[in-house]
């Protein structure tokens, strides 16, 4: 199987990165350097432990970034990540406040299973990580039914033998690898708590899983997958082993794992892939790990590239940090020089496009937030907004059936694949089907999308129309606007809720407030902007540069009146700079930009 | 009653702000300096969401109104003497507009 010509990532554009760490990849190099026992991958171990420590919410659990609400991923990659640390001696790790880590994975407790976010339906994803933490990080949880557990995790298996992200995509027959991976190590997870057999068809699922293996060695995420990749082949093999199996060909796949090695010595996803990223060295040492493969060969190599990626404030990024671009950074850098008048010919802006074509990678048809990650709908919003297709228009045709896979049975769509439904995701799902058009056909099932919408919203002081941004979340500006915003796209406007919503989050001295109406913040206020000028109702400029005067500081744009600005957030710095061009020209329109 | 005997001065203001502040910050800001810099003297412990709470407590204890836009929130809430200065002021603009409103 070849990679389509179309999705081999050019080597002259460039992106724009933000030299930061990112979660993720903290998490998978220090995982990676732990397999290996090699501490002397950690460049500055306690500015690492720092940087996850950081991610602590007052909840207890833990953000992707400072500032965001707590949810099952990050608390996972955080607390396993400082609990590596520890084993090493890195004094910092130490992990504080568990009994407040594990009241706060109890609000994500469905009844059944683990939901990513309080008040979120339950997925494979959110159910691994928390099974994961309450049994090895809080020391179980008196909340978690096991026998509930096991039976959610016994519903998620397909017809044909795999397993789903969900019950409800069981039924729908959509299997995958990772899913698989997810629902037997959560199985296992739970095997540490007494002696529970495999609730599954076991020997169809072994049987599901070895098919996924393809003549060259590796493993595919289903049967619609385009390539084989590291990613699968680690969630597939790691799996197999749970279940006390194996691949059919294990010798094949060990020779396909070691074979997609670049320069360095360090791992690439898949062959012709010019990256020696992260992941694929910490998949390729999980891996091999499964398959019972010596290590030691590529500890060297893969210990010194880990090396390089370690960013300077602490943790880790997927490549070399200068050129570790990201899709929302690159968006961001875009459409900042259009709002300052850098006109859309512009060299740069066309390099950054081509960059951005570069996050369409096989397996899944929406822009990735860094290539070789997995495909993300806000991220895919960004970029269509940055005008990502200018001149490449065909390539709608893999976004579309991507998003049309990506709608969950509930209605509504999550960040990423199988991930639960949210209102931030499922109006740039909606966005993304008026900037496509339908060409290639319609990408989301309108009323279902409308019952999606509908369970979030929550009752409000004469029969207003408020919404959280999951079913039961408490009512905010911003899933209140988006939902509306979502709600005209699909034909059923509301500008007197709209109207209402404003005046509720009004800060008399300028801007918006997400709650209430004393602190206004930058998302909110282009939020309201956004929503408010797609309804024809006006606002008062004057307000609205008020706010923007008090958050733009020295050093760049803040994304409150108390934060400090340092003029590398390009997120704040572009969400700003369209702002300010909105207050002084009447015929700027804002892009939808969705983040929160 | 005078408008001055009724308004605290600037050192019973900061004594009253220590305690105050001592809630979300701990007891380490009895030891700050009113000049230093809180996010140097604290750290990381002084972020954005520990200044929110300090503006909440400030408001609580001297029963004034922050205005998050038209008070440059991030440079009265950088130091303890400022922070005094500024509740200093609204006090007497409060006091000033009550006489006001009595006369």
């Amino acid at each position: 199987m070849m990679v389509s010509k179309d999705l081999v990532a050019d080597p002259s554009a460039i992106g724009t990165s933000s030299g930061r760490p990112d979660l993720w990849c903290t998490y998978a190099a220090i995982r990676t350097l732990a397999w290996l026992n090699r501490p002397d991958g950690f460049v500055d171990g306690e500015r690492t432990a720092r940087y996850l420590s950081s991610r602590r919410n007052g909840d207890g659990g833990y953000a992707w970034s400072r500032g965001m609400a707590s949810d099952a991923w990050a608390t996972y990659y955080c607390t396993q990540g400082l609990t590596d640390l520890l084993r090493f001696g890195i004094a910092e790790a130490a992990l504080g406040g568990v009994a407040q880590t594990t009241r706060w994975l109890d609000t994500t407790w469905s009844g059944d299973a683990f939901a990513m976010m309080p008040g979120q339906a339950p997925d494979a994803w959110a159910t691994f990580f928390s099974t994961r933490t309450a049994v090895e990080i809080c020391s179980g949880s008196e909340t978690v039914d096991t026998e509930r557990l096991l039976k959610w995790l016994s519903g998620l298996q397909t017809a044909d033998g795999g397993l789903a992200w969900t019950p409800e995509h069981a039924a729908r027959g959509e299997a995958d690898a990772r899913a698989c991976f997810y629902g037997v190590l959560a199985w296992r997870a739970l095997t540490r708590t007494g002696a529970h057999p495999a609730p599954w068809d076991v020997e169809r699922l072994v049987a599901w899983l070895r098919a996924q293996q393809t003549p060259e060695g590796g493993f595919r995420f289903s049967p619609d997958a385009e390539v084989p990749c590291m990613w699968a082949t680690y969630r597939a093999t790691v799996a197999l082993d749970a279940l006390g199996s194996g691949p059919a060909a294990p010798r094949a796949c060990v020779s396909w794992i070691t074979s997609l090695r670049g320069e360095t010595g360090a791992f690439v996803r898949w062959e012709g892939y010019p990256v020696e990223d992260v992941w694929a060295s910490f998949c390729a040492i999980g891996s091999l790990r499964a398959l019972r493969a010596p290590t030691e060969p590529y500890a060297d190599a893969v210990t010194a590239r880990m090396r390089r990626l370690a960013c300077a404030e602490g943790g880790y990024t997927y490549r070399e940090p200068d050129l570790a671009a990201d899709a929302l950074s690159t968006s961001a850098s875009i459409l900042s020089h259009q709002a300052l008048g850098v006109t859309t010919a512009d060299p740069a802006i066309e390099t950054r496009r081509r960059w951005l074509r570069g996050c369409l990678l096989p397996n899944e048809g929406g822009v990735m937030y860094m290539p070789a990650r997995g495909s993300e709908v806000r991220c895919t919003l960004w970029a269509l907004e940055a005008g990502a297709l200018d001149g490449a228009a065909h390539l709608a045709g893999r976004i579309t059936p991507w998003l049309r896979g990506l709608q969950n049975p509930d209605g509504g769509f999550g960040y990423w694949e199988g991930r639960g439904s949210d209102v931030v995701s499922s109006v740039s799902a909606a966005e993304i089907r008026r900037i496509l058009g339908d060409g290639h056909g319609d990408p989301l099932d309108t009323a279902e999308l409308l019952r999606f919408l509908d369970s979030c919203r929550t009752p409000g002081p004469d029969e207003d129309w408020q919404a959280g941004n999951v079913p039961g979340g408490e009512p905010t500006l911003r899933a209140t606007l988006q939902a509306l915003r979502a709600r005209q796209l699909l034909g059923t406007p509301d500008p007197r809720a709209v109207a209402r919503t404003l005046t509720r989050h009004h800060v008399p001295g300028g801007g918006y407030a997400n709650t209430g109406n004393r602190i206004p913040d930058l998302l909110s206020t282009y939020e309201a902007v956004l929503t408010a000028t797609r309804h024809s109702i006006p606002l008062d400029r004057e307000h609205i540069r008020r706010f923007c005067d008090r958050v733009t500081q020295e050093h760049g744009t803040a994304w409150t009146p108390l934060a400090p600005a340092d003029g590398r957030d390009l997120l704040a710095e572009c969400v700003g700079d369209l702002l300010r061009q909105w207050v002084s020209d009447d015929a700027a329109a804002l892009p939808a930009l969705t983040i929160s | 009653m005078s408008t001055s005997s009724v308004i605290p001065d600037s050192a019973e203001i900061l004594t009253r702000l220590r305690a105050a502040l001592s809630v979300p910050l701990g007891d380490a800001v009895q030891g700050v300096a009113e000049d230093a810099d809180l996010t140097e003297a604290l750290g990381e412990r002084y972020d954005s969401l520990a200044a929110m709470e300090c503006i909440t407590a400030v408001e609580t204890q001297f029963g004034v109104e922050v205005d998050f836009v038209a008070d440059d929130v991030r440079h009265i809430f950088s130091t303890l003497s400022r922070i005094t200065e500024f509740v200093q002021g609204r006090l007497e603009d409060d006091a000033a507009l009550r006489a006001a409103s009595d006369a």
